[in-house]
């Protein structure tokens, strides 16, 4: 039919018979015909005026009475007049079945892309004559449409509309399986690199969606037949493709090549979505190509990750990442991989110092702990996007390594130690001049290890007496950094943690204007001697972790008066407080007067021990061993301790030389004494003492946590009065968790006392009760 | 394109071969044109247009109606609840233009719905709604000069099925 009729320039017949439905349709099919088939040639005004009024004059017709049926009834005239148009409707209808029977029988001829481009030039020029018929035929649509729909007729559409749904039924149903193999093949092509005429796949994307007609209300559209005519068939060549293409690939390459390429081949589909595609199919198709690429092959990925981890290919495990961060639970694998391995690289980090446990430095110790963590956690940021569970991996094997290594093994309590005496090192006034910007990025390196220790309460032990140390020996480097660090700690751990450290600063600070209080007071007693440069600290007995002296001490007569002033001064002042004296922090300078050798007198920087020795060589230049320990009262451990170090320093000289003082030895002083500086510092710490120190520490942690867990007991108890005592042990750890991990039995041993000492009774089914 | 200056002319050729130069936009108050116009193209511009179903004095009449009615926001398709159709109030300037003969109201109203101007159709119908109101049957048939073919049963039962709607 679509050859026969077409001549150029058709001349329209005249205007029909309006009421003649033969003559009429005869008249408008002319027309149709030649916008369905030869619209390219154009169309005048007085061809489309005529088919619009043909329209238009045969459904105004006064025909409209007789065709209602029978008799004019009294019923029927309220009713309204009958609207004419159906006659017009359904030739229109058939018309259009024809000429679609006729397009599938002359697609058959054509395959493939031929196929593509006969259905894509089909539907354009349809649904153009589709618009322009809609348009003629308006007079239809608004009256006799309008009141068939109106009326809730089915099946009855605009006159749009009603092609679309001629197209699917009659033509679209039966070729549509063609069209997509051709589309398929067309996309095969282009996966294989090939160039196509992508437009094409685009057209057939857009007849489709428009194909979808809701059932029931013509003015939606629904997606039902793009999904399951386009969506369906193309995701399932998708997956086809990709389960070929990438079990061939993966057996010809390696794991890396494999996920660039997947990589690249997920690229392209999103690209092939926004370029040909509906972007209803985006979700599902990248499903689709998740599971074929990566899911598929999750395992073998998975195995190359220990792989990439120990050779450190960071742009591998990125890309691995993002590849399987793309499936359901495809990173749960990678992070207990992660984990293990980060644990293993911080315990070897450490084997590697730890040849020689005894002699470790602080700082070397604490440097193998960063750096381990530093690079897994620069990996985190860069390789994983620093999600969150790849953090906590990290922590938990940063946890794992920093409290349980080689250096641990004696007990947990090492790691905080050293930690603790590195920080100290750090903020002792040494010569290392470390910066002050620099200080403070080392102290926040600190705490990130200081978060996963597990035993705080040592650390913070340790940290008060070096602290106080170094508080009482006024060498610290720097207040400010002293501050930091405390701030810092309190953010970690609260107020509690650090409040005793802020008394003893806040101790520094009243004794401070105490000394100024007190010189003021000695100014203002006309003395005949010139008063003693003095200077005392305050320190709280419970706040400061420090012990009264082991030796019994009689301080030289030259300091004595001063000291006496002074505890008369702060008794006058703070009645009912006990001062008690810790001699073994006492510090003085004094000067010589008698060397030969210099005529400026050298300082010597001694402890008040020292001190009360030297001394004594002012009135004879020779002194037994017995006569010191008895005029300074010191132990003879206490004296040999500082006369070692004045022997070594060859201030004194003994008699007879060699071996170690002791009784029947003499000292004299050395008037020939040299030295290149002209401050001298004996006062200093010998091996012994510092071992001694470590030992008391680690000996009242244990005393401590014993205390510590009895009041966690008592105060857990006291609010729920009763508790079984396995919840009661249970709560206990998660409230003391936080500074230590108590063990079990320690609890259990804790709970028996408290039952000892009647603050809890035994009650019945293992229930323990509070007594107030 | 059309610039202000330079308006686009169109030429109508009424069913008595009258030709009638208006401004493309205000015959497309007319959506027959309109549509023909958006369909045609730039090629259909110098194109005499046929008007075969309207005579000379309407079809002037009805583009009055346009000129005047140019810049009225175009009309919200098919919405029921439009009040314009719930009222029978017709402004001012409305109201004069259909003071005309009656035969020429109808053949605005005929005309108005071939050309589908739905604002023009809705104002020449309540014109004639407004000519019924308040009328009784008698006075209706006179005013449209109708006679009445009915038996006097049939006007009996009609008037009993349309008593609700009596005044009362």
């Amino acid at each position: 039919m679509a050859g026969t009729l077409i001549t150029r320039a058709i001349q329209m017949p005249p205007q029909p018979n309006r009421e003649d439905i033969e003559a009429t349709w005869n008249y408008l099919q002319t027309g149709i015909t030649k916008i369905m088939t030869n619209l390219q040639d154009g169309m005048d005004m007085t061809t489309y005026m005529g088919i619009y009024t043909a329209v238009h004059n045969f459904c105004t017709s006064q025909k409209a009475t007789n065709i209602g049926g029978g008799t004019t009834g009294v019923g029927q005239a309220h009713r309204g007049a009958h609207l004419l148009g159906e006659d017009l409707y359904r030739k229109l209808k058939e018309y259009l079945n024809q000429h679609l029977a006729a397009l599938h029988q002359e697609s058959k001829a054509h395959t493939d892309e031929a196929l593509l481009a006969f259905y894509i030039r089909e539907w354009d020029r349809y649904t153009i004559a589709a618009k322009y018929i809609h348009h003629l035929f308006r007079y239809l649509n608004r009256h006799w449409v309008k009141r068939e729909m109106d009326e809730g007729k089915k099946n009855t559409y605009d006159v749009y509309t009603l092609h679309l749904c001629q197209w699917r039924i009659e033509f679209f149903t039966l070729v549509h399986e063609k069209v997509m193999s051709a589309v398929l093949k067309l996309v095969e092509k282009q996966r294989n690199g090939e160039t196509i005429e992508h437009g094409q796949i685009k057209q057939v994307v857009d007849s489709f969606v428009s194909l979808g007609l809701d059932e029931h209300d013509a003015s939606k559209s629904t997606l039902d037949i793009y999904r399951s005519h386009f969506e369906k068939p193309f995701l399932a060549a998708t997956k086809e493709f990709y389960q070929t293409e990438s079990k061939q690939f993966v057996s010809e390459n390696s794991v890396v090549e494999y996920m660039k390429k997947a990589e690249a081949r997920l690229d392209e589909e999103e690209e092939r979505v926004r370029m040909y595609l509906h972007n209803d199919i985006a979700t599902m198709l990248r499903k689709t190509c998740n599971e074929a690429l990566i899911a598929d092959h999750s395992a073998l990925l998975r195995d190359e990750f220990q792989v990439l981890l120990d050779n450190d290919r960071e742009e591998d495990m990125a890309r691995m990442y993002k590849l399987l961060s793309r499936i359901p639970e495809g990173l749960d694998p990678l992070r207990q991989k992660f984990e293990a391995h980060v644990r293993n690289a911080g315990l070897a980090a450490v084997a590697k110092v730890a040849s020689d446990a005894e002699k470790l430095e602080p700082k070397v110790y604490v440097e193998a702990l960063l750096e381990t963590h530093t690079q897994y956690q620069t990996l985190v940021k860069r390789a994983f996007t620093e999600e969150p569970e790849f953090t906590r991996s990290l922590d938990n094997a940063c946890r794992e390594f920093v409290n349980r290594n080689d250096i641990c093994k004696a007990g947990s309590s090492r790691s905080p130690e050293l930690l603790a005496k590195y920080t100290d090192v750090l903020l002792r006034k040494s010569g290392t001049g470390v910066e002050e910007a620099e200080l403070d990025a080392t102290l926040t390196q600190i705490m990130t290890v200081f978060k996963y220790i597990e035993d705080k309460d040592v650390f913070q032990k340790f940290y008060s007496r070096m602290l106080a140390r170094r508080l009482v020996h006024s060498n610290s480097s720097s207040d400010d950094a002293e501050t930091s660090m405390i701030s810092k700690l309190k953010e970690a751990c609260g107020f509690e943690y650090t409040n005793k450290l802020q008394r003893m600063f806040q101790d520094m600070q009243i004794s401070k204007d105490l000394n100024t209080g007190f010189r003021e007071h000695t100014k203002g007693l006309q003395l005949d001697k010139q008063a003693l440069d003095s200077s005392y600290s305050i320190l709280g007995t419970s706040f400061w972790p420090l012990t009264a002296p082991h030796t019994t001490f009689n301080p030289p007569p030259e300091i004595q008066t001063d000291l006496d002033r002074f505890s008369l001064f702060y008794k006058n002042k703070h009645e009912g407080r006990k001062l008690t004296w810790l001699w073994q922090l006492c510090k003085g300078e004094v000067k010589t007067g008698y060397c030969r050798s210099s005529k400026t007198p050298y300082t010597l920087q001694v402890s008040v021990y020292q001190m009360a020795i030297l001394l004594l060589f002012n009135d004879k230049d020779v002194q037994t061993y017995e006569d010191i320990l008895s005029a300074t009262q010191l132990t003879p451990e206490a004296h040999d301790a500082a006369m070692g170090i004045l022997l070594k320093a060859k201030i004194l000289h003994m008699k007879p030389d060699g071996d170690k003082p002791m009784p029947g030895k003499t000292f004299q002083l050395n008037y020939d004494f040299k030295s290149k500086k002209i401050r001298v510092n004996l006062n200093i710490s010998t091996k012994t003492e510092s071992k001694q120190e470590e030992v008391d520490t680690n000996k009242t942690i244990e005393e401590d946590r014993q205390l510590v867990l009895q009041s966690a007991i008592v105060r857990i108890m006291k609010a729920r009065k009763k508790m079984k005592h396995s919840v009661l042990v249970s709560e206990c750890i998660s409230q003391i968790k936080s500074r230590f991990v108590p063990k079990v039995g320690d609890i259990k041993k804790n709970i028996e006392i408290l039952l000892d000492k009647e603050y809890l009774e035994r009650l019945d089914d293992d229930e323990l009760g509070y007594l107030a | 394109m059309a610039t202000e200056n330079a308006p686009v002319m169109i030429t109508l050729q009424s069913n008595d071969n009258h030709i009638i130069d208006v401004e493309k936009s205000v015959a497309e108050r007319s959506l027959l044109i309109k549509n023909m116009m958006d369909d045609l193209g730039e090629g259909a511009i110098g194109q005499t247009v046929p008007i075969p179903n309207v005579t000379e004095p309407v079809l002037r009449k009805v583009i009055e109606w346009c000129e005047h009615h140019r810049h009225d926001p175009p009309s919200t398709n098919d919405d029921e609840s439009d009040n314009r159709k719930k009222t029978t109030d017709i402004d001012e300037w409305d109201q004069k233009f259909m003071q005309v003969d009656q035969e020429m109201l109808f053949e605005i109203i005929l005309a108005s719905n071939y050309l589908d101007i739905k604002p023009l159709l809705d104002v020449g119908c309540k014109t004639v709604a407004n000519m019924i109101k308040g009328k009784s049957p008698e006075e209706i048939r006179k005013t449209f000069n109708i006679t009445n073919d009915f038996t006097p049963e049939e006007e009996e039962q009609i008037r009993r099925e349309n008593e609700w709607a009596e005044d009362r």
